[in-house]
């Protein structure tokens, strides 16, 4: 069908306009004011569709144009009306025969609609124009190098960063706390930077370092240590929405994506510049192959930033999944790397950024001419996995597969045909059996009746095609006519044994694999003629010799791919059946301008990479530089890290943020070098402590003026548990589930491992994204689904009943109160295994009067007493 | 995190300076009761979940019109389907229609013992979804949304209207399945992890091997007293570092948490202990029956977390052994609905006896449906197919109209023709009978402010009571 232009509608008709107006206006519009506009106006818009405007009828309905000009049997709205398809309108009854006569001559005449003022100017744009305020948008604005604030208390400044910080505290008439004791800022700095609290070898060499140094010494031993990776590379993961499976509907894993885990934490520990590690990740398959490798593997299994996404790989709207996946892309990467909710713009122009559906669709365009899946058909459409190996190799591999898959298919042909001559065997002697289940019949092979004594055993199921045998038995030879009959008819027309429409449900169950004509189990092979005992033993040694000379497996990674680029348009409504405007490939021009380079050839990933990273974009320093602060300060300088638009929040120090974003620039984006900026500041090093005056007047800390307190992580929680008992296993990547290639198991299959089933780092353990393990959801994990800026800290009754109850919590408490010695050395010795710090003498006393009283055996009160720590604020915040 | 943002907002608010008189209020900042937006009979909600999707027209949709036309090709062009391959022609329904009660509403006789409450329903006969695929319609109808990861309806219902009853969970889901959507139908998604519903057992696992309704109930070692003895030292370290920070608004609720822990212990287990359930409600739910005790067993929980003041009570007919595809039936519509309603109906029908007996039943909304209808084309010859297009679901309890039909379908049961009540509709409507305006009840992520409702959804005032 063909939408109907504006040219159709004004130029064609401008002769008879008068005439036109006046029927229009006596006869057509009354209609549509009375029988359609109550549900298909500007504001309603039932279906997409608008009835009262000229523009709103040639935009016509979400499922397309509505009246194509002039022409009767191909405009919808006469189906529609005339009651002539299955969507009938208007849905409370039919209009008169002289109404719908009326709307046919109207479409039969060039459906024309006298133009208003107010449209006939209503021609689009050729350039998007932005306001100022959009323009000068402060995140939308270059990198500024601030100059440092002035401030009063010349001592406290020991980086750039203070001297922004102590300029608004001095602003509102508050100090920085004092300096945290070494004791408290080694256990802050550990977890901050590893996850893991300090062990004791490492806070005395801390405590005895009296030099200067000593801070910047223990910055640098962390950010050297590989668990550095393992807990900055999990900020990553979250942002990233990493899972190990597709989640939404069918949940099928997702094999091989601990590879980019894997390659998130090795990013992190190698200090990868971030604009590189951007890069890689949209697209690294398409940067130069390292020297001496087959493939680029660091750069495909990068993309698995793109891949991992959740799918609804069941969708039957094939098209609709395949932009779902197209627009969760844009979502990501958006809120990830540019801090922009550019995907609010799938449907109408974004509501408060200025990003227009043109914007959208225009992104779009790249990653829906990017290989997103292998197959998208089927019930399931298929995944696509990147071989990681050179393509030869890969080639070699598929082909091995599939002559296994050929050869098996020989012997399962040989065995249908023995189940089929089992059949045929058996057919003349149906009858008899089936009688044989009422009235004993010793001719009548005992092993054989028993199966069908089994089948035809009355249940509480109904099964309507056995009544006539429960009704009389006489109806056997019936039932063994019909059996004969369909086996013929199946045959000849060379149909399996599937059930299919209007089939007879007895036969396909009679000769299913659990009914009575099925091969004898459990040994059909006595049945095999000996002819076809030979074949199948020839083809299985066949099988085995094909097996034998089996490539190995080559890895493979979750990971996006180049395809045949495609020619976008816009979608109206985010609808894929109304087509709007074409779009070339192309960055958003609010930031990227409306000159830019077009992207002629391949998808564009390449080009929006490059754009990404490069430096003149002023969103992605910005945004992982609030990343980073956030990381170390608990919230972000703007606390909406994934929304810097115009409906997130403003950074509450914009000249910080910039200075930040500068030097991140200028330190080559060096990851590690901006930790040392953080962390070697007198505003990091402060204490936790609060007084009335700092709560009252920055209540929120937003100035900083203290150092603020945050829980645990669930990561920090269960890996800070295995270390108490010197559990915890510090083997570094792979996978944790077993096997490669999809499974689809439903329920219990799809059970994420049980944390308390590893003893390994918890970013290790594998992550259903439909059944996340209850010990994530309780502390507050997220969900994995979608892009992650922060974690929230809930305090529910669930997380108390984990310390006081679970057995995970109990065994290390155990552990820790059976070891040896005196009551107040162990005492002492608990404190120091849980808290990392020696207690106060008042807390002795406590510990050894509670141990005293417990009402109950001096083993279990120690178990007791340590979980009292592992249950105290002390273990679970970091100050 | 601006949750968290705003909840340390609102705590600082109700705890400046307080010692332990604040604790109370401080604890009310996620959970405790909230007033709705405006007075509702509905208190809470118990939804009874038919995974896999029930027949309309075997159901609560009599078709005369699929009598006369059985056999004969489908007269309109059919919409995109599951198995796009394998529907055939027309198919009558294999049960008889009667009309029950002063109403005289029409039901199958799949269920005997449901249409001895047929004054009680409230029928809704032109349910829409936009999925064709068990995934997408079953996240849509527990989140509103088939694509994008949403909070599910308990928590948004939690969200809004915080808990009567700390003591249990505020949302329980019984035996959900983890296939199609998995955790998401219970998720609270954006919303804070105070909200997420508490899922007991799984879908699949028999009702008497879920030893511990609730994870980490029971404590394995020590005694009462021993417990609580510990706890107290619990307390006073943790009241010592919340002195030490100032009475710090988040160390404060952990003390608090602790206590409701504490109480949760006791009275989680004996919400879920029937032990004092006398025989004859056992058996009016069906418990003494293989074919019915476990959706009895669901049953008669619900009604006990409802008498509890738990918010938002699911129960699940899943799949799974004994169960094998539930109402999802592609083929052999008799020998699946047969049983699966034997499964189901005489729990039903003791449920809603049991919260009217118990007074409940005015104070609560019962919703009963599936994921989407079927077919009225036979699928593999005796089978029916997805249906989103036009189906059924039903109320009954507080604030709906009695004995009442809502909305049609055409005369073949294929398109809700009358009153289309789709998805967002039926979530404003459920919000609205619990004195929430589904338009304000929105929270902000990301930048933006979200509904269970998206940007639809209108309340089907004509059902109201």
């Amino acid at each position: 069908m063909r939408l109907i232009g504006p040219l159709l509608l004004f130029v064609a008709v401008a002769g008879a306009q008068s005439s036109s107006d006046e029927f229009f206006e006596r006869s057509v519009r009354p209609i549509l004011a009375g029988r359609c506009q109550a549900c298909h106006n500007a504001k309603t818009a039932s279906a997409g569709l608008n009835l009262t405007s000229a523009s709103g009828l040639r935009h016509g309905a979400d499922t397309g144009p509505v009246v194509t000009s002039g022409d009767v049997a191909n405009s919808r709205l006469l189906q529609v009306v005339g009651y002539l398809e299955r969507l009938k309108m208007p849905p409370t009854g039919k209009l008169p025969d002289a109404e719908i006569a009326t709307l046919r001559s109207w479409v039969q005449r060039g459906a024309y609609w006298p133009a208003q003022p107010n449209e006939t100017a209503a021609s689009a744009p050729a350039k998007k124009v932005y306001t100022r305020a959009q323009k000068e948008f402060w995140s939308f604005r270059p990198l500024r190098s601030p100059t440092l604030p002035s401030v009063k208390d010349q001592a406290w400044p020991i980086s750039p960063v203070d001297r922004f910080i102590l300029a608004e505290l001095e602003a509102q008439q508050l100090t920085p706390s004092a300096p945290a004791d070494k004791l408290t800022l080694l256990r802050r700095a550990s977890l901050d930077l590893t996850g893991l609290p300090p062990g004791a070898g490492e806070v005395a060499a801390f405590l005895a370092d009296k030099s200067p140094q000593a801070f910047a010494a223990v910055v640098d031993r962390l950010l050297a240590s590989p668990r550095y990776g393992e807990k900055w590379g999990r900020h990553w993961l979250d942002v990233a929405r990493y899972a190990d499976s597709t989640g939404a509907d069918e949940d099928y894993r997702y094999p091989h994506a601990w590879r980019y885990r894997d390659y998130v934490i090795n990013s992190f520990n190698a200090d990868v510049p971030y604009n590189q590690f951007v890069r890689e990740q949209i697209a690294g398959d398409l940067l130069p192959t390292p020297p001496g490798e087959a493939v680029n593997t660091a750069g495909i299994i990068a993309t698995g930033f793109l891949a991992l996404g959740p799918k609804l790989v069941a969708e039957q709207d094939k098209v609709k999944m395949f932009y779902d996946i197209v627009d969760e892309q844009i979502d990501v990467a958006g809120k990830a790397i540019l801090g922009l909710t550019i995907s609010c713009a799938r449907c109408h122009d974004h509501k408060f950024d200025p990003v227009s559906t043109k914007d959208y669709y225009s992104l779009a365009s790249i990653f829906a001419s990017t290989k997103q899946l292998a197959k998208i058909e089927g019930t399931v459409s298929e995944l696509y996995f990147a071989p990681l190996v050179a393509k030869p190799i890969a080639d070699e591999y598929r082909a091995h597969q599939g002559r296994l898959a050929a050869k098996q298919a020989e012997i399962n042909k040989i065995i249908a045909g023995e189940a089929r001559r089992f059949q045929a065997m058996q057919a003349p002697r149906l009858a008899e059996f089936m009688l044989g289940t009422q009235v004993p019949n010793p001719s009548l092979d005992p092993a054989q009746l028993a199966r069908w004594v089994a089948y035809l055993k009355p249940t509480n199921e109904r099964r309507p095609h056995l009544d006539r045998f429960y009704e009389s038995s006489a109806s056997a030879a019936l039932y063994q006519a019909e059996f004969i009959a369909e086996a013929a008819r199946r045959q000849q027309a060379a149909l399996g044994t599937k059930f299919l429409a209007g089939d007879n449900r007895f036969y396909t169950e009679v000769v299913s694999a659990k009914g009575p004509l099925s091969l004898p189990t459990p040994n059909p092979e006595a049945f095999y003629s000996a002819a076809a005992r030979q074949q199948i033993a020839d083809l299985t040694a066949e099988l085995k010799l094909i097996k034998a000379a089996a490539p190995p497996e080559p890895p493979f990674a979750c990971a996006v791919a180049e395809d045949q680029p495609v020619r976008q348009r816009v979608f109206l409504r985010g609808n894929p059946e109304s087509k709007g405007e074409p779009v070339e490939k192309r960055f958003p021009t609010i930031l990227a301008g409306e000159d830019q380079p077009r992207i002629a050839t391949g998808s564009g990933r390449l080009e929006l990479a490059n754009w990404l990273a490069d430096p003149a974009n002023p969103l992605p320093a910005r945004v992982m530089a609030n990343r980073l602060w956030q990381g170390h300060f608990g919230q972000g300088l703007v606390r909406t890290p994934n929304n810097f638009g115009f409906a997130g929040e403003r950074p509450s120090h914009p000249a910080l943020l910039d200075w930040l974003a500068s030097q991140f620039i200028r330190e080559g984006w060096s990851v590690k070098q901006m930790h040392r900026t953080l962390m070697l500041s007198s505003a990091y090093q402060m204490s936790a402590a609060v007084t009335p005056l700092k709560r009252e007047k920055d209540p929120d800390n937003r100035l900083l003026s203290r150092f603020p307190i945050r829980r645990k992580t669930v990561e920090e929680i269960r890996d800070s548990l295995l270390l108490l008992d010197g559990s915890l296993d510090l083997t570094m990547g792979g996978s944790l589930q077993s096997g490669a290639g999809t499974d689809n198991e439903f329920s219990d299959g799809r059970k994420s491992i049980h944390p308390d089933a590893s003893s390994r780092r918890t970013v290790y353990l594998s992550l259903r994204r439909s059944n996340l393990a209850t010990l994530f959801t309780l502390f507050d994990f997220g969900d994995a689904t979608t892009s992650t800026e922060t974690r929230s800290e809930t305090n529910v009754a669930p997380q108390a009943l984990y310390m006081m109850n679970s057995k995970f919590v109990a065994d290390r408490a155990a552990a820790l109160g059976a070891s040896a010695g005196d009551s107040e050395r162990k005492v002492r010795q608990a404190f120091q295994a849980i808290l990392g710090q020696p207690p106060s003498p008042g807390q002795v006393g406590d510990a050894l009067t509670y141990l005293s009283k417990f009402p109950g055996p001096t083993s279990l009160a120690w178990t007791s007493h340590c979980r009292t720590l592992i249950a105290s604020n002390d273990f679970l915040y970091v100050y | 995190m601006s949750t968290n943002m705003n909840r340390r907002h609102l705590l600082r608010r109700v705890a400046c300076g307080f010692g332990l008189l604040g604790l109370d209020s401080l604890l009310s900042a996620q959970l405790a009761p909230k007033v709705p937006h405006f007075p509702a009979k509905a208190k809470r909600v118990i939804f009874l979940f038919m995974h896999g999707g029930p027949s309309a027209m075997d159901t609560f949709d009599p078709k005369p019109r699929l009598i006369v036309d059985h056999g004969k090709p489908l007269p309109f062009k059919r919409p995109l389907t599951f198995a796009e391959g394998s529907t055939g022609n027309l198919l009558k329904s294999p049960w008889e229609f009667r009309q029950y009660g002063q109403s005289g509403i029409p039901i199958s006789s799949l269920f005997p013992h449901l249409s001895r409450h047929a004054d009680d329903l409230c029928i809704i006969r032109s349910m829409v979804g936009d999925s064709v695929a068990h995934g997408g319609a079953t996240l849509q109808l527990h989140t509103g949304s088939n694509t994008f990861t949403r909070p599910s309806m308990g928590s948004w219902v939690v969200y809004g209207l915080g808990t009567e009853n700390q003591n249990l969970p505020a949302y329980i889901t019984l035996k959900p399945g983890l296939s199609h959507g998995g955790a998401k139908k219970w998720s609270s998604g954006f919303l804070p992890a105070a909200y997420q519903g508490t899922a007991v057992g799984l879908g699949g696992m028999p009702f008497d091997k879920i030893s511990e309704p609730i994870e980490h109930l029971q404590n394995l070692g020590l005694s009462p007293t021993q417990q609580r003895y510990e706890l107290d030292m619990i307390q006073k370290m943790n009241r010592a570092s919340a002195d030490r920070f100032q009475h710090d608004p988040e160390l404060e609720a952990r003390i608090q948490s602790f206590e409701l822990a504490f109480r949760m212990q006791t009275e989680a287990p004996e919400a879920f202990d029937l032990t004092k359930e006398s025989a004859a409600t056992k058996a009016m739910y069906g418990l003494d029956a293989p074919e019915t005790n476990d959706f009895g067993w669901q049953c008669l929980m619900a009604r006990r977390l409802a008498q509890r003041d738990v918010r938002f009570i699911q129960i699940n007919h899943e799949y799974g052994p004994g169960n094998e595809v539930g109402w999802d039936a592609h083929s052999e519509l008799v020998r699946l609905h047969t049983r699966t309603a034997l499964q189901v109906d005489q729990p039903i029908a003791a449920l809603l006896t049991d919260l009217k007996a118990h007074g409940l039943l005015d104070s609560t909304l019962v919703v009963w449906g599936g994921e989407f209808g079927r077919t009225p084309i036979a699928e593999s010859g005796d089978g029916r197919d997805h249906n989103p297009y036009g189906y059924t679901i039903w109320m009954a309890g507080a604030g709906v109209k009695k004995g009442f039909i809502y909305g049609a379908t055409d005369e073949f049961g294929y398109y809700a023709t009358e009153d289309r009540m789709h998805i967002h509709d039926l979530h404003a409507t459920m919000l609205h009978l619990l004195g929430l305006r589904h338009e304000n009840l929105t929270f902000s992520y990301g930048g933006r402010p979200f509904r269970l409702t998206d940007v639809a959804g209108h309340v089907a005032t004509k059902l109201l009571a």
